[in-house]
């Protein structure tokens, strides 16, 4: 349940109201409006809808908190329904309709390819967890943070289980044909041939596409010993744990961290099915060798239960992103105030910024915030409170 | 030199004058002015909308033709703003090619789309209407599947950057007026269509096909032309599409987009420009008013186009045409001029004379023509007369070209006829009236009887686009015409109103004066008394006998045997396909077989 | 490799045929197509997984709700789309109604229902491999539907008028028929026949509003090819589409397949518009 631009007007305005009220000598506090271009319909939604679990939460408790400087931050949300064109549009009017200081998001890649050169256009700061590669560029959009990893960095990390760590030398990369599943399979083909392993099968298909048995056959003909998918449809990527079931093809499947998403666990077959897959995740919100959880998420899950937000749908990595994401912008105006020269400038020189997703860290030639070290490879059916166990042979 | 319809202009009023142009041009002047001056008062936010709608109306002007005008169904047409889109931004960045200029690369965009705009739309000529559109869905897929796949010209799902267009049209305001100037060429091009015969004749293909074909319009070229310009300007609004985006993925092409432009033609009216205009910045501004508008965009464009469709089929054209409320006097008569008919017809025709001989043709078991021989005369009416079912209009459309014989041959002047190729009939001055009255029943009378003279115009398509001279000559020519045309068979004061208004037996006399058009040297008339009084059917017989005096051959089809015999100088009677009798009206009054088989006693 | 094949396409095969014989019950009634086919197969495993999976009914009540859900959007899909056109002069608005219709579903479906693919519920609880129950589900259902037309048209005197209306609506009206009511029935039957479609397929589909332009487009190439109306046709050419749609996919790829499907499609289109077994169109002047 996202919330509306005229319910955020309207808290926004009553507490205008109150604060005028309660001292009419002084003049009330207009409300910082931030602006926030998530995808909650259309084909690429799933994320979104889990980053926005977070984001809501989180504005709520810093509005509780009294705001930042007394000034409550005014949420306004355009739907991009997973459409570039409405991004666009969403994005015409976050910056010059409603002149707000920031923007997060677009959260899908294809989206944010088409926005962020908008917003550097109108000098907007931007903050975007997408993770296509040139999303972020220092010189050509200075005002653009990315406060995710970038696909090098998933894609290193999952590369190196799957041929230093398991040890399988032909791997088969297979993705949807969206932009990011496009990237990602451009990306980590040649990232593995520089790692020495043999990539016999690579291939894009349709999402929609019922029956992915030739697909896995041809890998198994040409010798595969590993299946690393590249997708956030959980349709899509059940299909290939299902057709691996099915076929009783006993191979490790490593890739996207929707793999150990709950939409993706509701379509299985059967959750035998779910053994041996390995998604990316990220270590602060994974549980520890010893099977605890850091006591920053653990305060955050307790926090997630006392609000009521479900976990079962989604995944916990993205409600925690979601939640970092406003903490961090919040932390940026608290310091400087909001003109966007202080913003971008704070943020150039932001250093471990304590996020329950990540501790992220920008430099003036690097604005891609994500610890290349955070970002480990998880066992999906360890799932125990949305966070899972990390992936076995797996350390540091 | 004067032409006979211009030595008539003095003596008659304009029924059309210059102040309903102006009135009709007044909206788009208003939105012009809007459009100029809307950097004034609009932020930057509804400066995107604004330009989005510009580059939206440039793809749906051209598709406006196709759709709106021409009747086909052509739902898919994303597919060409995908390929413009890609064209223009893969040539601007020299990924395969050297990096050309924007400007180069639009025009290269817009070759592309003509081409393509054909090979989608060219199976418009062999398909039903609903397997065409099924078709045009299909390649709207195809070409997303293609940009995705094509991994290395189009950078496959992760796309291309747009292009960007130099000084001025860097800015966005800048951009802006670069497409509202092009919205307002495509604006200009489109009315010069509507207004040309080639608009009207789009329409007659859309609403009275076989009247189409009888009157010459080769249906194949003109929407070959069409396809062509309306695939053209998609691609160039591809290009502008790519440039507002700034950053293409084969993800921003979705069915949705085709849908909002089909749907703003239907909602604007078909046979209009202004309407989907309207309808074109009414659905891309409908979404921003409210947030949760954008999520329910489609359905809501659903919704209203089910409402259209349902009530208010001519949409917000038809809401808007305050002209056709009007109401026209009740007791209209239908006066002919015959005395005009010889001003009009001109000299009379060289041709001999069009002959039947041994003519045949089943339609399974039954022989609808069996062995028939049949000539008509120049400056001669010739009936045709006979029980129903003995062949009388099989025997027409035989002579007109839309059936083909199978044993005898038809004869114009002894060179026979062509088999099968009715829109040729026109050309060799022959015209028909049909059994019921096939006429376009949204466009004025005036305009109906002007598309009986299409093939006599003779500037091209592009002339008409860019208002050339000829074009408008040509227009001036046909439009006298016309209303001399109408004069003539009593029609001119209803010559501007729509013509799905008419009584029957005005439709009737329309569709002669459309005939009439061709200057024709042989007409043939398929009961054209039929649902006339008694005086209208007088009237129709001075008529008939004017145009054989001034020279015309003309076959009259009939059941009313007064009418027969009062006019005809020669009469056949059919009898199951066959000639019963033939001879002078009075020889075939007292001739006992026809008495028995038909006439009565 | 070549039984994986041989075993989807005949399934999937199966499931654009029962689509086309829906588009041709319908066309059969009232000489006009439909665009609500696809959406009918879409809701079919929407439906299912909606009354099974998601509110917990046994099988066989979500089941006959799903198909009378399909029977509704057919009635609705006559009063609403098809009678208010026909009377027109202008027949042509019938694809328009047809489609605001189809896009109204579709969309209401994206919206409240997901934008992503539902898990369909699995029917019968016998272990999965082999000949696994998404695949002869769907032969089953088309079979049964022949079937069950077959004797529907032959042996009852509702199929019988049905055919007289398909034949000659002038001459059926004239013997007394009721044209209205037979072909509000002759809608629901088809509703019921597209529902069950989405219903058979829908664990090989899974529940998902995005599977009715795909059945659409896919459920008429079967009635293009097979002819108008002529359901063996579409049975035959259905069959075959899925088989040559699956070796497609397994020989070039999902993407290209699909170029494939609908390039074959398109040019056999131009080369016999009335389709393979079709008869030629007369007009009338």
């Amino acid at each position: 349940m996202s919330m509306t631009r005229r319910q955020a007007l309207a808290s926004a305005g009553a507490a205008a109201i109150a604060g005028g009220l309660a001292k009419p000598a002084i003049a009330a506090k207009d409300p910082i409006s931030v602006g926030y271009l998530p995808a909650l319909t259309g084909p690429s939604s799933s994320t979104g809808v889990g980053i926005n679990r977070g984001i809501q939460l989180a504005v709520q408790e810093i509005n509780a908190a009294g705001g930042i400087g007394g000034r409550q931050i005014e949420l306004i949300t355009r739907d991009t329904q997973s459409d570039p064109t409405k991004a666009v549009n969403g994005a015409a009017e976050l910056t010059h309709g409603q002149k707000v200081s920031v923007v997060f998001g677009p959260v899908n890649s294809g989206e944010s390819l088409a926005v962020v050169p908008l917003l550097a256009r109108t000098n907007t700061p931007q903050v975007h967890p997408c993770w296509v590669d040139s999303l972020t560029d220092p010189q050509k959009y200075p005002m653009c943070f990315r406060n995710a990893p970038t696909n090098q960095q998933i894609g290193g990390a999952a590369n190196r289980y799957v041929v230093e760590v398991l040890k399988r030398k032909k791997v088969a990369v297979i993705s949807d044909t969206t932009g990011y599943g496009t990237a990602s399979v451009n990306a980590y083909v040649p990232m593995l041939r520089a790692k020495g392993a043999e990539v016999v099968y690579q291939g894009n298909v349709d999402a929609a596409n019922p029956d992915l048995k030739p697909e896995l056959l041809r890998m198994q003909s040409a010798g595969a010993e590993a299946i690393m998918p590249w997708s956030v449809n959980a349709g899509f990527l059940s299909r290939i744990i299902n057709t691996r079931g099915d076929m009783g093809w006993d191979v490790p499947i490593v890739g996207q961290t929707t793999l150990g998403s709950g939409q993706t666990k509701a379509l299985l077959e059967k959750p035998e099915y779910w053994a041996k897959v390995y998604p990316n995740n990220f270590r602060p919100v994974c549980y520890a060798p010893g099977g605890k959880l850091s006591d920053r998420t653990s305060a955050f899950l307790d926090r997630l239960k006392s609000a009521k937000i479900d976990m079962g749908d989604t995944l916990l990595w993205w409600i925690a992103l979601g939640y970092d994401s406003p903490r961090l912008i919040a932390e940026a105006m608290k310091a400087v105030g909001t003109e966007p020269e202080q913003i971008v400038g704070y943020l150039n020189k932001l250093k471990g910024f304590p996020g329950v997703y990540g501790d992220i860290s920008f430099a003036p030639d690097r604005h891609d915030g994500y610890p290349d070290n955070e970002i480990v490879m998880v066992e999906a059916n360890s799932l125990k409170d949305g966070a899972f166990n990390l992936a076995p042979g797996y350390s540091a | 030199m004067d032409t006979p319809a211009a030595q008539l202009r003095p003596s008659r009023p304009n029924v059309l004058g210059s102040a309903s142009t102006f009135s009709a041009a007044l909206p788009f002047l208003a939105l012009l002015v809007v459009g100029v001056a809307f950097p004034l008062f609009g932020g930057g936010y509804w400066g995107v909308i604004a330009t989005r709608a510009c580059v939206y109306w440039v793809l749906v002007s051209g598709l406006n033709l196709v759709v709106g005008f021409a009747g086909q169904i052509a739902i898919g047409w994303v597919a060409l703003l995908t390929l413009g889109a890609y064209t223009t931004s893969v040539l601007t960045a020299g990924t395969v090619t050297p990096a050309l200029p924007p400007y180069l690369a639009l025009a290269i965009a817009a070759a592309v789309g003509a081409i393509f705009g054909l090979i989608i739309g060219l199976p418009a000529l062999r398909l039903r209407t609903f397997y065409f559109a099924i078709t045009t869905l299909g390649f709207a897929t195809i070409v997303t599947q293609v940009a995705l796949a094509w991994q290395s010209v189009t950078g496959g799902g992760v796309g291309v950057a747009g292009p960007i267009f130099p000084e001025p049209f860097s800015s966005q305001w800048g951009f802006y007026y670069f497409c509202f100037g092009l919205a307002a060429i495509c604006t200009w091009m489109t009315a010069n269509v509507a207004a040309s015969r080639f608009g009207r004749a789009l329409t007659a293909i859309r609403d009275a096909e076989v009247a189409a074909e009888a009157s010459g319009i080769a249906k194949p070229a003109l929407l070959g032309a069409v396809f062509m310009f309306s695939g053209a300007v998609a691609a160039v609004a591809g290009g502008l599409f790519a440039a507002l985006q700034s950053y293409i993925t084969p993800d921003a092409f979705t069915l949705d987009l085709s849908i909002l432009f089909f749907i703003a033609i239907l909602i604007g009216g078909r046979g209009s420009i202004l309407g989907p205009l309207l309808g074109t910045i009414l659905l891309t501004v409908l979404p921003e008013f409210a947030a949760p508008l954008v999520a329910w965009s489609t359905f809501l464009y659903a919704v209203l186009l089910l409402v259209i469709v349902l009530a208010i089929p001519g949409g917000i054209a038809e809401i808007l045409d305050f002209k056709n409320r009007r109401p026209i006097e009740s007791d209209r008569a239908i006066i002919p001029r015959p005395d005009l008919i010889e001003r009009l017809l001109g000299a009379p025709p060289d041709a001999g004379a069009l002959t039947l001989e041994q003519v045949a043709l089943s339609f399974g078991g039954v022989h609808a023509i069996d062995g028939l021989d049949l000539e008509i005369r120049p400056g001669q009416v010739h009936g045709l007369i006979g029980p129903n079912g003995s062949g009388k209009t099989t025997t027409l459309n035989v002579i007109s070209g839309y059936y083909a014989q199978q044993y005898g041959a038809v004869r114009l002047n002894g060179a026979a006829l062509p088999v099968f190729a009715r829109h040729r009939r026109a050309h060799m001055r022959i015209a028909r009236t049909f059994q019921t009255p096939r006429i376009v029943g949204s466009a004025s009378v005036l305009q109906n009887v002007m598309i009986g003279g299409t093939i006599d115009g003779e500037g091209t398509f592009v002339e008409s686009l860019l208002s050339l001279p000829r074009h408008r000559r040509d227009e001036v020519m046909l439009r006298d015409t016309a209303m001399l045309a109408l004069a003539a068979v009593g029609l001119e004061r209803l010559a501007a109103v729509r013509a799905d208004r008419l009584q029957h037996s005005e439709l009737r006399f329309t569709e002669i004066a459309r005939a009439l058009m061709l200057r024709p040297a042989f007409l043939l008339l398929d009961e054209p008394a039929a649902g006339l009084s008694a005086e209208e059917i007088g009237r129709l017989g001075a008529l008939l006998l004017a145009i054989a005096r001034a020279g015309t051959g003309v076959l009259l089809v009939e059941h009313h045997a007064d009418l027969i015999f009062d006019i005809c100088h020669h009469v056949t009677v059919l009898n199951l396909g066959r000639m019963l009798a033939a001879g002078t009206p009075a020889e075939i009054r007292s001739h006992r077989e026809v008495v028995n088989a038909y006439l009565g006693g | 490799m070549v039984e994986s094949i041989v075993s989807t396409g005949l399934a999937i095969g199966c499931i654009y045929a029962l689509i086309g014989i829906t588009y041709n019950v319908m066309f059969s009634a009232s000489r006009v197509f439909s665009f609500t086919a696809g959406t009918l197969g879409m809701l079919g495993g929407v439906l299912g997984s909606l009354f099974i999976a998601r509110m917990g009914m046994p099988a066989a009540v979500g089941f006959f709700l799903a198909l009378a859900g399909g029977a509704v959007l057919g009635i609705v899909t006559e009063i609403v789309a098809v009678r208010p056109v026909l009377r027109s002069l202008d027949q042509h608005l019938y694809v328009l109604s047809t489609l605001a219709l189809a896009l109204i579903i579709q969309q209401f479906t994206a919206i409240e229902w997901s934008t992503e693919p539902q898990p369909f519920p699995r029917l019968f609880a016998i272990a999965r491999g082999g000949f696994d129950q998404q695949f002869w589900l769907p032969m089953l259902a088309c079979a049964a539907v022949i079937v069950g037309l077959e004797l529907l048209y032959r042996h009852t005197l509702i199929g019988r008028a049905f055919l007289a209306i398909a034949e000659d609506t002038y001459a059926a009206r004239a013997l007394g028929l009721p044209e209205r009511s037979l072909r509000m029935t002759s809608y629901a039957l088809a509703g019921v026949i597209g529902a069950l479609a989405g219903f058979a397929g829908g664990e090989m589909l899974l529940a998902f509003f995005a599977n009715a332009p795909l059945l659409t487009f896919y459920g008429f190439v079967p009635v293009a090819l097979g002819g108008m109306g002529n359901n063996r046709g579409a049975v035959v050419a259905g069959l075959l589409l899925g088989l040559f749609q699956q070796t497609a996919n397994f020989l070039v790829g999902g993407i290209f397949a699909s170029v494939a499907v609908f390039t074959v499609f398109i040019i056999v289109l131009l080369a016999r518009p009335e389709g393979l077994a079709g008869a030629a169109l007369q007009r009338r002047v």
